[in-house]
């Protein structure tokens, strides 16, 4: 299907449909409801085809241009149906199976995660490995009966409601650094796994630590080759900084207006709103090329450090201008209304921190952008 | 143009441009044919030409050609057409009782034409008359960048000099046009300045290291990249856009990110380029004078976010 059949088409169904994919937002929603709608949400919109276009065949796709997955998740989110944050984790871990998991695993796994039925966590960073990836020391040993995996992962989003991990993990020797990785597709309802849940300072235990003590993964569950781990993330990244952020971006939109419209008269100064508009336009305008380089099959890398950077800076600018100008609501008021708009200040705080840092980007930038050498 | 005429395009101006200046600089582009390129495919014509002419600090008189076929009238051998004074994007000719008060800016070749083409606004809409330069008073401006030869244009006629006028023109899509332009020149500029710098940064040692490894000094210029980037991909999505709010908007991008440059940039280059032995201050001045030709990138930015508190709406976004 063409991305402008498909726009309209979608369009209307959601148009008829938009009542039964409305979230409830009384303001007292917890994750678990937010999950639960987001999960209701996937099964309808797979159900009636959309969830499948842009994606293979081979994974229980209807296949075309990866273009109809970014504007799927554009006009649920436009539409307020969604939370583009948990929405779009499915535009980074799914991308990853179909390109390094064994096919037949793909096949069945991928349809899971596209229709609602299970949710995947991300099990990168650690205590001691946030903005230093390649020194992450949570271990497997190869065994007759496949991975023994042991060791801790933090920042895991969404672990406590994840069916499955894709999970990094040491290989090699101690000091083998990014050589020394490999990655894994682990099932998470093992006992051996323990889940602890930390509360973030927006009230959502958004993310969790994680615990593995003697893990058995099975050989066949290996993404990529033994010591390959670096490749699939350094993959999954640019993943995390296309598709996803374009969906980010019409958040922004949506809240931005929603800010104009509810502001009272003055409390807004004309300069920054003209400059979040600015900036808000010019992170869709970068995501927008992004969008049809990936649509045209090219490989996306380190140049997705700028869409990162863009949208955590548009991010920030149209929170600050939330805290400014509804500063009563966001600072003295619990109705629902208020309350949301103090949630997204509190999170937007963790733009430029989660996904690697603003510094990690700009390292990224200097190093692999402007061949600035090595950082010291 | 398909990819491989724009590769071809791209190729034959970045030769124009990296070799002449001035005069010598139209007379290449005549040969190259810019202006049949512009009435083909103004969006390549536009952003080709005038991102290597901000990249090389090259002056020509493409402006006046953008906006002779922005508003229909023949681009003229003989006559120059008159851009609005330093900030401002109201035409240059204002009605006032019986007289027709003057006041822009022409281009270098203006004192050695017959004629100026000056709109002039009447009525709320605009006309264009052709006033002959002697008519006229010209002053050079040597301001921050006299390599740019720009003549403050100045005159008093009777309104009855309007009556002859041809119109009415399409100001407001000129408008939008020249800022597409010079912000396409502003994000050359930009990148310039940041090859300056990183080319300074790549090699200048201290302590031992090259100054590029360190990141206070990495970051500058990460910054600097990401600003352009994103002012580049706004003027992109600005033609497809083909509003006046989308081009106002990539025109304040490119003066901010090239303001950043030169911010960072400076301090990366520190003494050399402070010196007029280093190119840097000539890019510099050529953005201080962009930044002000059909407005700068603060007041753009403040009546754009005071026009949204107004509507209370964005402007709609591109689509996919």
């Amino acid at each position: 299907m063409e991305l402008d059949a498909f726009r309209s088409a979608l369009d209307s169904w959601l148009d008829e449909n938009e009542n039964s994919l409305k979230a409830p937002h009384t303001g007292a929603e917890t994750l678990d409801d937010e999950m639960a709608h987001l999960s209701r949400v996937k099964r309808l919109t797979y159900e009636a085809g959309w969830m499948r276009w842009g994606w293979p065949e081979r994974v229980g796709g209807l296949g075309g241009s990866p273009l109809l997955r970014a504007y799927l998740g554009e006009a649920l989110t436009a539409r307020d149906l969604v939370e583009p944050g948990i929405y779009s984790i499915t535009e980074v871990l799914a991308p990853t199976m179909i390109d390094y998991a064994p096919p037949e695993l793909a096949a069945v796994m991928v349809p899971r995660l596209l229709r609602g039925d299970e949710t995947w966590c991300q099990g990168f960073s650690e205590p001691g490995t946030g903005s230093n990836l390649a020194a992450l020391s949570c271990r497997a040993v190869r065994t007759a009966d496949g991975w023994c995996v042991t060791g801790q992962k933090v920042w895991t989003s969404l672990a406590q409601y994840a069916d499955r991990c894709i999970l990094l993990i040491r290989t090699g020797g101690p000091d083998s650094a990014h050589k020394g990785i490999t990655a894994l597709f682990v099932d998470m309802d093992d006992p051996r796994i323990v889940i602890r849940p930390i509360v973030t300072m927006h009230g959502v235990a958004e993310f969790s630590e994680v615990f593995f003590d003697d893990v058995m993964v099975p050989l066949d569950r290996t993404l990529g080759e033994e010591g390959q781990g670096w490749a699939v993330a350094m993959d999954l990244l640019p993943y995390e900084r296309s598709t996803a952020l374009w969906h980010r971006a019409a958040y922004l939109h949506r809240r931005l207006e929603r800010l104009l419209e509810a502001a009272p008269p003055g409390a807004l100064d004309p300069a920054a709103v003209g400059e979040a508009a600015q900036l808000l336009y010019a992170l869709r305008a970068r995501s927008r090329r992004t969008q049809h380089r990936l649509a045209e099959g090219e490989r996306l890398g380190p140049e997705t450090s700028i869409d990162k950077v863009l949208v955590a800076t548009a991010e920030q600018a149209v929170f600050d201008l939330v805290a400014e100008g509804l500063s009563a609501d966001v600072v003295g008021r619990d109705d629902p209304v208020s309350s949301r708009w103090r949630r997204e200040y509190l999170y937007s705080r963790a733009a430029t921190i989660y996904g690697g840092t603003a510094e990690i980007q700009r390292n990224i930038i200097a190093r692999r952008l402007l061949d600035l050498g090595a950082d010291l | 143009m398909d990819a491989a005429e724009r590769d071809l395009f791209e190729r034959t101006l970045r030769g124009a441009v990296t070799a002449h200046t001035g005069d010598a600089l139209d007379a290449a582009l005549a040969e190259v044919g810019w202006t049949d390129a512009l009435a083909l495919d103004v969006p390549t014509a536009v952003s080709t030409l005038f991102a290597l002419q901000g990249g090389a600090h090259a002056t020509s008189s493409a402006l006046d050609h953008l906006l002779a076929h922005a508003l229909g009238l023949q681009a003229g051998a003989t006559s120059g057409v008159i851009l609005p004074p330093f900030g401002q994007d109201d035409p240059p000719g204002r009605v006032s009782g019986d007289r027709l008060a003057i006041a822009g800016l022409g281009h270098a070749s203006l004192p050695a034409r017959d004629d100026a083409v000056i709109v002039v606004r009447v009525d709320g809409h605009e006309v264009g008359v052709t006033v002959p330069t002697a008519q006229l008073t010209l002053q050079p401006v040597g301001g921050v960048d006299p390599t740019l030869g720009l003549v403050e244009v100045s005159g008093d006629l009777p309104a009855s000099a309007v009556g002859q006028g041809a119109g009415p023109l399409p100001w407001a899509s000129a408008v939008d046009l020249a800022r597409l332009a010079l912000g396409h020149e502003l994000v050359g500029a930009a990148r310039t300045m940041l090859d300056l710098a990183v080319t300074h940064a790549r090699v200048r040692v201290q302590f031992g290291r090259a100054i590029g490894s360190f990141q206070a000094v990495r970051h500058r210029l990460a910054e600097t990249l990401v600003a352009i980037e994103a002012a580049d991909a706004a003027l992109g999505a600005a033609w497809v856009d083909a509003s006046p709010t989308a081009a106002a908007m990539a025109k304040a991008l490119a003066g901010r990110a090239a303001r950043t440059a030169a911010r960072h940039c400076q301090q990366v280059l520190a003494g050399i380029g402070f010196t007029t032995e280093h190119e840097f201050h000539l890019v510099l001045r050529r953005v201080l004078v962009l930044e002000e030709l059909f407005g700068a990138s603060r007041p753009l930015t403040r009546d754009l976010g005071a026009e949204l508190l107004h509507s209370r709406r964005l402007p709609t976004p591109t689509p996919l």
